[in-house]
């Protein structure tokens, strides 16, 4: 008795001390998420006056007004231009990446295996291999500096990803389903199409949590691609506030919630699609 | 089973597809090895072909040393510090308990950010004189470690590490859960009813079933690090004095800003190769696990 009760008293303190060095850990963790929410309600004299984590005092700053406004920050337009790079690259890659994915996952034939891992071997490729090549071609093609060769960019490079998840999905839906279609005297393309991409729609959710997010987080493509304003990107106009914005930290953290609000919106409400993509990028790849 | 089917039944499904995959992503990195051998400055069709002597120079290149052994650095410090935080947070969080699953979100939450905003809040965490970092280091008394994180050349790449890997770990976190979720319940069970503590059950039953996660976590990890640029280049640019200049800076800085596209290239190239090593190994390692396990 009195041995099972010490037992207990330990497990129960061990666990304690876990959670309270998580805690911290967590506290840790989230000071700079703290930091950059409360110096977006904060003007540039309470930032120098109060340093960075102390509570504004009033919530009432120009902060975001300013970076929204078409003559200061401009982030308006950004974000229009992130919205409209994002939405169709992340359709367009997916929607290749399914196709991909049926062929590859449905059909045998010769060369598929070696075929699926060139397409997959896509997912690690370091962008940096691409670049010099990728900025000629959209220069001679006449896309630079146009949402269009961020959009075509990000639908290539989002394809090995797409098939990947897309053909791992195909290959568990049972055969059953298509030769009881075919014997129905259905086609090919017929049972794609009413048949299969309905069942698809869990793993499309997925994919679009995934694609949305590292499009719009993305920088480096839009940062060589394009030059002017008028195709500028949320991520490329922030950067661009910083240098503007020197010494305005309130500026620039509001900047930043804006541009991650996106983002922080399927986590929070497509967490589950989310975190299942990243696991199945990574441990099926 | 499936049968062999005609091709052109997955042709018709795979050519588009394959088509927008080779001419973008596939033609480009071919290309890039043809640059790298040529003396082209970015804009213009004109270029020599110069044999290797992009490379001859690049061995030589004090910049590109320098930027081969920050690379280095960067390199070892991603695949252990966020590594063991990452599987250290995943063992502490694998429970059921609901405020697992506040905690597990918010260790993720850094994953859903961009690096660019990242590192623009970890500049001001950094700040001399008003930021947290030397705030804190202050208010308990340790004034002479206070310093100018990103201006001091001995701080600064380990200070924008520490960014990176703030946003890593939760990465990690997530890939070591799902690894976890396949640990069978019965076998640890077995192991405690044999008597083993917590600690002989990590070692021996739970650390060995986790090989293929950790194949998979150190595989990405060291393929993200080596292309990590945009943190970097907000945080820091490659300074002070080159000091976190890693390869992919490198790479950007001679291409783009020194219009030396043909050098970049070769750069890239030498980039594209590390990173060859990782995916061969990790497909070899991947495929073995699969044999073991199958």
């Amino acid at each position: 008795m009195t041995n099972s009760r010490a037992l207990n008293w330990q497990r129960l303190l061990s666990t304690a001390l876990l959670y309270f060095v998580l805690t911290i850990l967590l506290i840790l963790f989230m000071v700079p998420v703290y930091g950059a929410i409360v110096t977006a309600f904060k003007s540039q004299a309470e930032v120098s006056a109060g340093g960075y984590w102390t509570i504004p005092t009033n919530f009432a700053s120009d902060n975001f007004a300013r970076v929204m406004d078409s003559k200061d920050g401009n982030l308006g337009l950004y974000l229009q231009n992130s919205l409209l790079l994002t939405i169709p690259a992340s359709i367009f890659s997916i929607a290749l990446g399914t196709l991909a994915g049926y062929g590859l996952g449905k059909y045998k034939f010769k060369g598929d295996g070696l075929l699926f891992i060139l397409i997959v071997a896509g997912m690690f490729l370091p962008p940096q291999i691409a670049l010099i090549p990728v900025f000629r071609l959209m220069n001679d093609i006449g896309l630079y500096d146009t949402l269009w060769a961020v959009i075509i960019i990000h639908t290539a490079f989002g394809i090995p990803i797409c098939t990947l998840v897309m053909r791992n999905f195909f290959q568990v839906v049972p055969n059953a389903l298509r030769e009881a279609a075919l014997i129905d005297g259905a086609n090919e393309y017929s049972i794609f199409f009413r048949i299969m991409l309905p069942l698809t729609l869990p793993a499309l959710a997925v994919l679009a949590t995934l694609q949305f997010t590292w499009i719009w987080n993305d920088f480096l493509w839009p940062f060589i691609l394009t030059q002017r304003a008028e195709s500028r990107t949320v991520m490329v106009g922030i950067l661009n506030l910083t240098g503007q914005y020197t010494v305005d930290w309130g500026g620039q953290a509001a900047a930043s919630l804006i541009g991650s609000l996106p983002t922080l919106f399927i986590f929070v409400f497509f967490q589950r699609y989310f975190i299942r993509g990243l696991t199945l990028g990574a441990v099926k790849g | 089973m499936l049968r062999r089917h005609p091709w052109i039944l997955p042709a018709s499904f795979l050519a588009l597809p394959l088509l927008v995959y080779i001419t973008f992503v596939i033609l480009p990195t071919l290309n890039s090895l043809i640059y790298s051998f040529t003396d082209w400055v970015g804009y213009g069709a004109d270029f020599n072909f110069v044999g290797l002597a992009n490379f001859e120079k690049i061995f030589t290149d004090r910049l590109f040393s320098n930027a081969i052994k920050n690379t280095a650095i960067w390199l070892a410090l991603a695949m252990t510090a966020p590594t063991l935080l990452g599987l250290a947070l995943a063992l502490a969080l694998q429970g059921k308990r609901k405020i697992n699953t506040i905690y597990k979100s918010l260790f993720y939450l850094p994953i859903c950010l961009s690096p660019i905003i990242i590192g623009i809040i970890w500049v001001w965490l950094y700040s001399p004189k008003l930021g947290i970092v030397n705030l804190f280091l202050r208010s308990i008394g340790l004034d002479q470690l206070a310093t100018a994180w990103l201006a001091n050349p001995n701080t600064a790449l380990f200070a924008v590490f520490v960014a990176w890997a703030w946003q890593q770990t939760g990465l990690n976190m997530v890939i070591f859960l799902a690894g976890l979720t396949s640990v069978p319940t019965p076998l640890v069970e077995a192991a405690k009813v044999d008597g083993a503590n917590y600690r002989q059950t990590l070692w021996n039953v739970i650390i060995p079933m986790l090989r293929p996660a950790t194949v998979v976590v150190l595989a990405l990890t060291a393929i993200s690090a080596l292309k990590s640029f945009e943190i970097i280049w907000v945080m820091t640019m490659g300074g002070p004095f080159n000091k976190s200049d890693t390869l992919a800076v490198f790479m950007y800085s001679e291409s783009f800003r020194k219009f030396k596209m043909g050098y970049g290239s070769s750069a890239a190239v030498i980039l594209f190769l590390m990173t060859l090593v990782i995916i061969v190994l990790y497909f070899r390692q991947t495929a073995a696990a699969e044999e073991l396990y199958d």
